[in-house]
């Protein structure tokens, strides 16, 4: 099944993250200790093949710093400067000295990147599969969206993405298309209330308005189908807020269940949607 | 330092560069008498470390005043966290408390600023007109743009930042 192999695809480089990780202090210490070692038994060993252990962990350490979603320039620029150190010829002799800081400084920056710059894997996989909170959501609410008509959940995908570009304008006239194409004999369904409220907030956000008195919101009924549950205490701005992110979401998994053709438009947004369970 | 209607702000690392040549360039020119022959180009060349600074800034400055209008103009009010790579390249205006800045001093300021929806990185390659601190409530216009123009998260490219509030 597709939906399986989605799951499956990307897991084995997930799996493979630990071992780079430890790769990194391993082969720029390993270099370095070996470098120590040939000095010590008086082994006349070339400085590069010592030395090519840093410069296989600052390639590692910068393939770990890609795939996160946050980059981080240090890490990434590191193969430049073990390039400059340890492979360009130089006058200067780059003894053990340089290759032990060299690997300190790696071991230092991979602590930095692990707690700093996000989980490794998901800057890769965010363009190819739907992952966390989203992919859950979305597997959850299959079964109340199967219903949606292939035309609603295109019209679904096309007011999510012109919502997360930041073209108001079109989302919202997206939203009234679909609206006005479900009417007839329907009743009130929350996909509908859903393209309701984010007709409702583009149209204010495309001229720069606030929050109004009175607004759409979802009905105690829909809640099986948010994201986001509502909250006990009454705060008309977090309801207001709740509400457009409940919306937004209900439209992905709507455009995502039932209209597989745009689901790369929506796989380009999924960083977006991701946020909305924040 | 106005010029025209630009009010031209100088780093203090320029002022440093400058201050520590001209002490290096009196003692060398004291002692030295190939220095003292030299001198004719010395010191025109010390004070361009100190115009150009001054024109660069000048130059930014006007070019931001500029604009600004226009962007103040397009721009919309957003909550942070609608803010994402799909935007880039949109005006956008937000309003938030700054939580952190970074850089002041380099006239390239960059701030943290947040609102109830999340925090942002806004950067600035000019000064700007206000001295904006950390817990000042502002207002924020600017095009989103990635971190490092091709990669990394969604950040703001500060045309103008304005304070509602101070600290």
């Amino acid at each position: 099944m597709t939906g399986n192999s989605r799951e499956t695809f990307g897991q084995p480089l997930h799996n493979f993250t630990p071992w780079l990780e430890a790769a990194v202090p391993l082969f720029s210490f390993g270099g370095a200790f070996l470098a120590i070692l040939s000095e010590w038994q008086g082994i006349l060993l070339d400085f590069h093949i010592p030395a090519l252990g840093c410069v296989l962990a600052s390639f590692i350490l910068a393939y770990l710093a890609w795939i996160r979603p946050k980059k981080d320039i240090v890490a990434l620029s590191t193969p430049i400067y073990s390039f400059i150190f340890f492979i360009v010829p130089t006058d200067f002799s780059t003894g053990v000295l340089l290759q032990v800081l060299y690997a300190v400084s790696l071991t230092l920056l991979l602590v930095r990147l692990k707690y700093r710059f996000g989980r490794p894997g998901t800057a890769a996989l965010l363009g190819k599969e739907l992952g966390g909170s989203l992919k859950t959501y979305v597997e959850e609410t299959r079964d109340a969206l199967s219903g949606t008509s292939h035309e609603v959940a295109h019209n679904a995908a096309l007011v999510f993405v012109r919502f997360a570009e930041g073209n108001y304008e079109d989302a919202a006239q997206s939203a009234k298309t679909a609206l006005f194409g479900e009417k007839a004999g329907d009743q009130v369904s929350p996909l509908m209330r859903a393209f309701g409220i984010i007709r409702e907030h583009s149209t204010l956000l495309d001229t720069s308005q606030p929050r109004p008195l009175t607004y759409l919101t979802f009905s105690e009924k829909d809640s099986p189908l948010l994201a986001k549950p509502r909250l006990p205490v009454h705060d008309p701005e977090t309801e207001f807020y709740a509400a457009l992110d409940n919306a937004l979401l209900l439209v992905f998994s709507a455009a995502w269940n039932a209209s597989e053709p745009d689901r790369p438009h929506l796989l380009a947004c999924q960083a977006f949607a991701q946020k909305l369970f924040t | 330092m106005k010029i025209g209607n630009v009010d031209v702000k100088v780093s203090i690392v320029a002022i440093a560069v400058f201050v520590i040549f001209s002490i290096f360039l009196f003692f060398a020119s004291v002692f030295s008498p190939d220095v003292r022959s030299q001198l004719i180009w010395l010191i025109p060349g010390l004070f361009m470390l100190l115009v150009i600074p001054i024109a660069l800034n000048y130059m930014s400055r006007s070019q931001y005043a500029d604009i600004a209008p226009v962007y103040e103009a397009q721009a919309k009010t957003l909550r942070i966290k609608l803010i994402n790579e799909s935007m880039v390249g949109k005006p956008v205006r937000v309003e938030g408390v700054v939580e952190r800045v970074h850089f002041q001093i380099l006239n390239r300021p960059q701030y943290i600023v947040a609102d109830r929806s999340g925090a942002i990185s806004v950067k600035m390659f000019t000064s700007p007109d206000e001295d904006v601190k950390v817990n000042d409530i502002v207002e924020v216009i600017g095009q989103v743009i990635r971190r490092y123009i091709v990669t990394g998260d969604p950040v703001i490219n500060c045309v103008s930042i304005r304070k509602i509030k101070n600290s």
